[in-house]
Parts: structure tokens; C-alpha cells; sequence
């Protein structure tokens, strides 16, 4: 009986091998391979060759003006010995850190009001448009307007001294890291409230009616429903604002009048300097920062799933 | 009854969330029109639109230099056209390839996807030191641009391959099985369905590529874009002429929005006579 089953079973494969069906099933994945393929090939060679050519390029021999591909650890040595190159490693990672938890405290209310409260399909379309509508304007400009919000004479200073909380103006606000941290807490935000939003709005209104009805008090339908089933927006925009804050220089340059130096300003100023070794090494250094950032956010949540 | 309390605080936060995003951009429109022996800050010493004719060439050639937005806007607007234009196709093609399960569907995903994870400061670095290496000179149409795509084609693939998951098949299997060759039936049948989705990844690149500064400052040579004539004036002293800039590109990306908006609502207008057409059918 087995027997007769695999004989026939086998016969079926054959004739299914030859079949148009068959024929048909290779003919759409050679298409797909070859649908995919132009993009595939750019990456290739637009992105994944340049970035091997910085891992390349932190091994080669570094003088002052000039760069010789004569390998060597050299570069390397000197980053890791660099009180200057370590600090910046060290200030890139703080400075990422208070930027994802006041951007997720910042933007997580917004997201609850917007997402949960408004159920008015056009209002809340609205208040995210209103939300979104700065992006129109230029990044570096959105930077440099924090200048004269921020500065001694900046609008801040103006308002606080006219309605009598001060008598001097405040000075450190600007060209120090607390500018920094306003500047990308304000640019990136959105960024954590947007995805957290979606998450929100999509979950069902009867599942807190339930809890409600069963005598759960807000706080506990908080902790227990809403944010778990927001958790994975969270995520979503913990990437978004890590992988932006992470490579960033000009919010740096512009209001900590250089006293932030992130790795993004050392890349900027080594390759300024033709020190193309050195803007290696700490390109290498800033992806392995951004690697592991990315992959522990992923851990707790799997983006292909939520696409 | 919590939530009764809950709402109007909530609500009254958010208005202070807007009143953050918008204030910084509110004060530099204010300073813009500052006159021309004030500086970037306050008080206002006289209201003037000096800085305004300052920047188009209308006043005399001051201590200030003028900044060279003409040739820089031109140049910004040719680079994301020609980005939007590239990294749609690309993006299209991918995810229409990705309905098919093939080996290494997940490898290709994660390559694509890294394009808008990689800093823009690092392949921009990568690719200057390829482009000394090899022996190919850098400039905004070239070496930039590839980087642009780079980064805008992983937007327009996403956008692409969600329209497609939510995709009805039926139509099209329609068309295949009635002999129309798959060529045929994505230009007449499945392009015309996805065409909004078309429309919001070019926007996507189209912004993302206008805006770019990171990968375009190591990558683009001499012939500076509109952001980096902006980055420029950050390491000089700045002067109210940057905030009069900032509003009037503010203005002209609402313009963009707009004509976007138009071809938009035309889009799926047509889109639906489209569809009228085949219940008349």
C-alpha cells in the first residue's frame, strides 16, 4: 500500500515538474530575480562598496596631509588611546540616550491624545498634518531657528526677563549640550510620535470598554493593554530617532558653538583636515554604536512582521 | 471618570507640543524682518523687508556676501527630480518582485532596508574615498546622486510593498489568464491601481532628496545644493539674511506640497473614472 503511494506520488512530481504549472512558477521567479536585481546591484555598489572601502581605508597608513594604502592598526591605536576620540565615542552615546527618553516622553502623550482620545477620524488626521507640516521647511533651518529662540537676546530670554522671572538673562541655553538636546528633541520627536500614534489608533475601543466595564482603573488599562499593543510604534520610532541622532553633526555644530563633539563632527572635521584614516576609524566605530543600537531595539520587537 | 480628567489635560499638552515644534520657526520669521543694522536677535530695531531684497539681489552689495541660492535651488530641484525619478522605478520593480517568494528574499530585504539606516555621513565618506580611488571626480549629478538613491529608494520600496500587500489579485489574474502578457498587465491593469502609492513614494523621495544634506556634503564636489548653502553659513557669524532664506524655501516647499496635493486629487479622481468605466463594462 505504502508502496503504491510514493510510486504514485513520485509519478505526480514528475508529471508536475514538466507541467505548464511548473513552467509557470519558474518563469515568475526568474522575473522576480530579475525585477529585483537593478536595486539589488545599486546597493551594491553604491552602498556596500563605500562602506567597505571606510573599513578598508581605517587600516591604511595616515601622515599629515597625505593617506597610503600601506595597512597598518595605526589609526585604530591612536582612536582608542585618544581621550579627545573616546569622549566624542562616549558623547555620541549620551547624548542618544537623553534624546530617545525625553523624545519618548515628550511625544508619548502626544501619541495617546492623538491616537486614543481624538476618535474623530478628521480631527485626528488634522492634528497629525499640523504635526508633520514643519517638516516642509529645510532640516538645517529647523536647526538654526533654535538660535534666536535660545540665544542671550533670543526669545526665551526676552519673554522671561519682560514678565519678571529673571533679571538677567540666562546664557548657558545656547552653545551648550542643553541647546543640543532641545534642538534634536523638537526635530526628531515626531518622529517617536508618528509610528506610536498608528499603533494606537489601531487598537479596538471595545477591548478598554471591556476592561472599564470589569473595573479596571486607568492606569491599570494603561500599563496592562495600551502599552503593550503600543510597544511595537515605540520601537518603530526608537530606530527612526537612534539612527538619525546617532549620525548627526550639524544640530552639534550649529548650537553647542563646538563644545558637543559627536562622532558625525569628528568624521566631518578629520575628512576636513584630509585625515581620511582617522574619519575611517570613527565611521567604523559610529556603525558598530548604530549595529548594536538597531539589533537591541529589534530584539524586542520584529520589523518585518510590521510591515 | 479618570478619562474625564484625563482628555483636557492631554488635550491642553498637545496644544503645548505644537506651540514647541512651532515656535523656533515663528521667532525666525519674526526676525526676518529685522532691519538692516539689526542682528539675529531681539528687540526688533526697525521693521524692514531689507533682508528680504538683500537676498534677491535688490540692494546694494553690503559687508554681508549674498548667498548663492539661485544656481543652489536650480541644482537641489534637478537632483530630486532626478532621485524621485530613479529610486520610484527601483522601488516599484523591487516590490513588485518581492510578491513572488524567491531564495534570499530576506538578505535582499535587509540590503535595501539599510540604505535608510546607514548614516549619511558614512557612505558619504565611503564614497569619496571610492571616488579618489577609482579615479572619478565627484560632483552633485554623480557621485551625489547615487547616494541619494541609496537613501530614497528604501522609502519608495516600503511605501511600494505595503500598496501591495493590501493589493486584490483577482483583476490581474484575470488578465494573465485571459493570455495578456505580464508586461502588458501591469502597464494596463495593476500600474493604474497602484498609481496613488506611486505618487506618495515620489513625494517621499522627492522631500527626503531635496532636503539631503549629509550624504551630499563629502560627495558633491564644488557645486554646492540649496541645504549645503545653508550648512555653509553655519560656521560664519550668521546674519537675519539666513532667517529671510528660511522663509522664503519654507514658502516655496509649501508651493511643491501644493502642486502635489493637485496632482494628487486628479490622480484618484481619474483612478475612479477609471474604475467607472469597467463597471460600465
Amino acid at each position: 500500500m505504502e508502496l503504491v503511494q510514493n510510486g504514485a506520488g513520485r509519478a505526480a512530481g514528475e508529471r508536475r515538474a514538466g507541467s505548464p504549472a511548473a513552467a509557470r512558477e519558474r518563469a515568475e521567479r526568474r522575473r522576480a530575480l530579475l525585477l529585483v536585481s537593478p536595486g539589488v546591484l545599486w546597493m551594491a555598489l553604491f552602498m556596500v562598496l563605500p562602506l567597505a572601502m571606510v573599513v578598508y581605508v581605517s587600516f591604511w597608513t595616515q601622515t599629515t596631509f597625505t593617506v597610503e594604502p600601506t595597512l597598518t592598526t595605526e589609526s585604530w591605536a591612536r582612536f582608542l588611546t585618544s581621550p579627545t576620540y573616546i569622549s566624542a565615542a562616549w558623547t555620541t552615546v549620551r547624548i542618544w540616550a537623553i534624546v530617545l527618553v525625553s523624545t519618548l516622553l515628550v511625544g508619548y502623550p502626544v501619541a495617546l491624545f492623538i491616537g486614543l482620545m481624538v476618535r474623530n477620524q478628521t480631527l485626528q488626521t488634522a492634528l497629525l498634518v499640523l504635526c508633520v507640516i514643519p517638516f516642509w521647511t529645510s532640516f538645517l533651518i529647523r536647526v538654526i531657528a533654535w538660535r534666536p529662540m535660545l540665544g542671550t537676546e533670543g526669545a526665551i530670554n526676552s519673554i522671561l526677563l519682560k514678565i519678571g522671572v529673571i533679571d538677567a538673562p540666562i546664557t548657558s541655553l545656547l552653545f551648550s549640550e542643553f541647546a543640543v538636546l532641545v534642538g534634536m528633541t523638537q526635530i526628531y520627536c515626531v518622529f517617536m510620535v508618528g509610528p506610536i500614534t498608528f499603533m494606537l489608533a489601531r487598537i479596538e475601543p471595545s477591548i478598554i470598554e471591556a476592561a472599564r466595564d470589569l473595573g479596571a482603573g486607568f492606569g491599570r488599562i494603561f500599563w496592562r493593554i495600551i502599552l503593550p499593543l503600543s510597544l511595537p510604534g515605540v520601537v518603530v520610532g526608537a530606530i527612526f530617532v537612534s539612527v538619525m541622532v546617532l549620525g548627526e553633526f550639524a544640530t552639534a555644530a550649529a548650537l553647542s558653538g563646538r563644545t558637543v563633539n559627536l562622532l558625525g563632527n569628528i568624521i566631518v572635521s578629520q575628512v576636513g583636515s584630509l585625515r581620511w584614516a582617522f574619519a575611517s576609524v570613527a565611521g567604523v566605530v559610529l556603525t558598530l554604536v548604530i549595529a548594536v543600537v538597531v539589533s537591541l531595539l529589534l530584539r524586542v520587537v520584529s520589523l518585518r512582521k510590521e510591515v | 471618570m479618570e478619562s474625564r480628567i484625563l482628555k483636557p489635560v492631554l488635550g491642553v499638552y498637545c496644544a503645548a507640543f505644537i506651540l514647541f515644534l512651532y515656535a523656533p520657526m515663528i521667532t525666525l520669521a519674526i526676525l526676518s524682518f529685522q532691519g538692516p543694522g539689526g542682528g539675529p536677535q531681539f528687540p526688533i530695531i526697525e521693521w524692514s523687508t531689507y533682508w528680504y531684497r538683500h537676498l534677491l539681489g535688490l540692494t546694494e552689495p553690503g559687508r554681508i556676501a549674498r548667498l548663492p541660492i539661485g544656481e543652489s535651488l536650480l541644482r537641489s530641484l534637478t537632483l530630486a527630480l532626478m532621485t524621485t525619478v530613479v529610486s520610484t522605478v527601483l522601488g516599484v520593480m523591487t516590490a513588485q518582485g518581492f510578491r513572488k517568494r524567491f531564495n534570499g528574499s530576506g538578505v535582499v530585504f535587509y540590503l535595501v532596508i539599510l540604505g535608510m539606516i546607514v548614516p549619511g555621513v558614512l557612505v558619504g565618506l565611503g564614497m569619496s574615498l571610492l571616488s579618489n580611488t577609482v579615479g572619478v571626480s565627484r560632483t552633485w549629478w554623480g557621485t551625489a546622486f547615487v547616494l541619494h538613491v541609496v537613501y530614497t529608494y528604501p522609502f519608495a520600496f516600503l511605501v511600494m510593498l505595503a500598496i501591495l500587500n493590501r493589493f486584490d489579485r483577482s483583476v490581474e489574474e484575470a488578465a494573465l489568464s485571459l493570455g495578456v502578457s505580464p508586461a502588458e498587465t501591469f502597464r494596463r491593469v495593476t500600474f493604474p491601481m497602484i498609481f496613488p502609492g506611486v505618487l506618495s513614494a515620489m513625494l517621499f523621495s522627492f522631500t527626503l532628496s531635496y532636503d539631503e544634506f549629509s550624504r551630499t556634503l563629502f560627495a558633491s564636489g564644488r557645486e554646492q545644493t540649496l541645504p549645503l548653502t545653508i550648512y555653509g553659513t553655519f560656521a560664519v557669524e550668521i546674519y537675519p539674511n539666513i532667517f529671510a532664506f528660511g522663509v522664503l524655501t519654507t514658502l516655496f516647499s509649501f508651493t511643491l506640497l501644493a502642486i502635489y496635493a493637485m496632482l494628487m486629487t486628479r490622480a484618484v479622481r481619474a483612478g475612479r473614472s477609471f474604475k467607472g468605466q469597467e463597471d460600465a463594462l
